[in-house]
Formats: structure tokens, C-alpha cells, sequence
């Protein structure tokens, strides 16, 4: 049966894990799935809402909404924000890319939500915000 | 996150903990900085044993980590990473230039 969790968090950093826990718990029990599965959403997640605190909100305050649906065997999740946006995605998504070389970052958040997810679309209007949507097939390796 | 500096072989030990996310890595990167200019070590170690999650933001603390310890002209290894872990590490390039080792 089709479950949901939707939250609303501020963009503060503290909040980056509380959102981790929420989904990692949310999806435990969907039958078949490894914890390797659930390290790659956990994963996932951590990258796309430290992206809207740091980018979208410049580390100033706002709302961001994560929208986690599970359905059989399959895991969506939205993460949006109604932050500055992003101009060029195609270059914000290139590995190793950067807009804040001087904050230590490697430029891999994009990276490793294509890695650790099926899918990762991303649309967004400057100004308005950014909403990023990710799935992943869980493949129930137990044989019934 | 606990420190241990061995005099005789000059070398710093870091023992990072739990969840090394923005948060966790935007407060002890600060700390480590601050052993490795204390010490100026020829060996520097970073200890995974405790760490059970890292997202792109751990990479970014090798890296920085690493730009102050090549200052010095030393070594930097990272050690007990599990297999989660190294999947992150490896959609880098850190371990080209920082010996990673599982063990």
C-alpha cells in the first residue's frame, strides 16, 4: 500500500539530520530493502537539503518541504525550496563543479544523488526556487 | 572527536565521530586545523572506526584537510572506512593523493 511523509523543516543546519533519520525510518520496512539501500537515500537526502541550506538560502533562513512516497517496492522523494534557484543546472550538477570553492566543497552533492538514486530531476526558476525529485526500485532479493 | 599525537613518530591521530555531514564537518574542520598547526606532524591520520554516515561534505573535509598537511610536506592516511563510506570516497578523486585503507 501507497505511504507518505511530508515535513517541513527551517533551513537551519541541524536540521539536515533530523530529516535524515525521518526518511531512513520511513523507508525501513519496505520489504526487501538492504541498509545499503537506505544509506543511498540517507545519502541522497543529506546532499539535496544541504544544497537548499547553502545555496538556496545562502545560509540565511527559509522553508524547505521534503515529500517522501512509497509505493511496492519504489521510494520518490521531493525536496523543495523556495530559495534564489539555480541559473544553470546543467553546470551546478557537473562533478567536481562548485559555486563556493572557498567553503570546502567538492562539488559532489549532484554526484552522488545520480549515483545513489535511480533517477534525480531537477527544475528550477531563479528567484522562485528549486525542486529536485529522486526515485529509487527497490529489488526484493529474497526469493518468496 | 578525540586527538592522540605520538611524539616519537610525529604522528597526529584524529578519531572522527558518528555523522560527518555539513553540520558535524563545519565544526571540527576548525579543530583538526588547529592539532595540525599545533603539531605540524610529518604523519597525519584520520580514524573512520566511529563514522557510520558521510555525505559529500566528509569529502570536502579530506581535501581541505589534505591542502594544509601537503603545506607541510607530510603524509596523510585515512583508515577503518566501511563499505558505505567508500562508495562516497570513491565517486571522488581523494584517493589519489590520501592512502585509504578499510582493514
Amino acid at each position: 500500500m501507497k505511504k507518505s511523509l511530508s515535513i517541513e523543516v527551517n533551513s537551519n543546519i541541524c536540521n539536515i539530520s533530523v530529516v535524515r533519520v525521518a526518511v531512513s525510518t520511513f523507508i525501513s520496512d519496505i520489504p526487501g530493502i538492504t541498509l545499503e539501500d537506505i544509506t543511498d537515500v540517507k545519502t541522497s537526502i543529506s546532499e539535496a537539503v544541504s544544497n537548499c541550506i547553502e545555496h538556496a538560502y545562502l545560509d540565511e533562513n527559509g522553508i524547505i518541504k521534503v515529500e517522501c512516497t512509497v509505493e511496492e517496492d519504489s521510494v520518490m522523494l521531493k525536496i523543495i525550496d523556495s530559495g534564489i534557484g539555480i541559473e544553470d543546472i546543467e553546470l551546478a550538477i557537473t562533478p567536481a563543479y562548485t559555486s563556493k570553492p572557498e567553503e570546502e566543497h567538492a562539488g559532489l552533492g549532484f554526484t552522488i544523488m545520480e549515483n545513489f538514486m535511480d533517477s534525480v530531476e531537477v527544475e528550477s526558476d531563479v528567484g522562485k526556487g528549486t525542486r529536485i525529485s529522486m526515485f529509487k526500485k527497490i529489488v526484493n532479493k529474497k526469493i518468496v | 572527536m578525540k586527538y592522540v599525537y605520538d611524539e616519537s613518530k610525529k604522528r597526529l591521530s584524529v578519531y572522527l565521530d558518528e555523522e560527518l555531514d555539513i553540520h558535524e564537518c563545519r565544526t571540527i574542520r576548525n579543530i583538526i586545523d588547529s592539532y595540525i598547526i599545533k603539531y605540524e606532524p610529518e604523519e597525519f591520520i584520520m580514524d573512520f572506526s566511529n563514522v557510520k554516515f558521510m555525505d559529500s561534505s566528509g569529502i570536502g573535509l579530506l581535501i581541505g584537510r589534505y591542502n594544509l598537511i601537503k603545506l607541510l610536506d607530510s603524509k596523510m592516511t585515512v583508515i577503518n572506512v566501511d563499505s558505505s563510506i567508500k562508495r562516497v570516497i570513491e565517486l571522488s578523486s581523494v584517493s589519489k593523493y590520501i592512502t585509504v585503507r578499510s582493514e
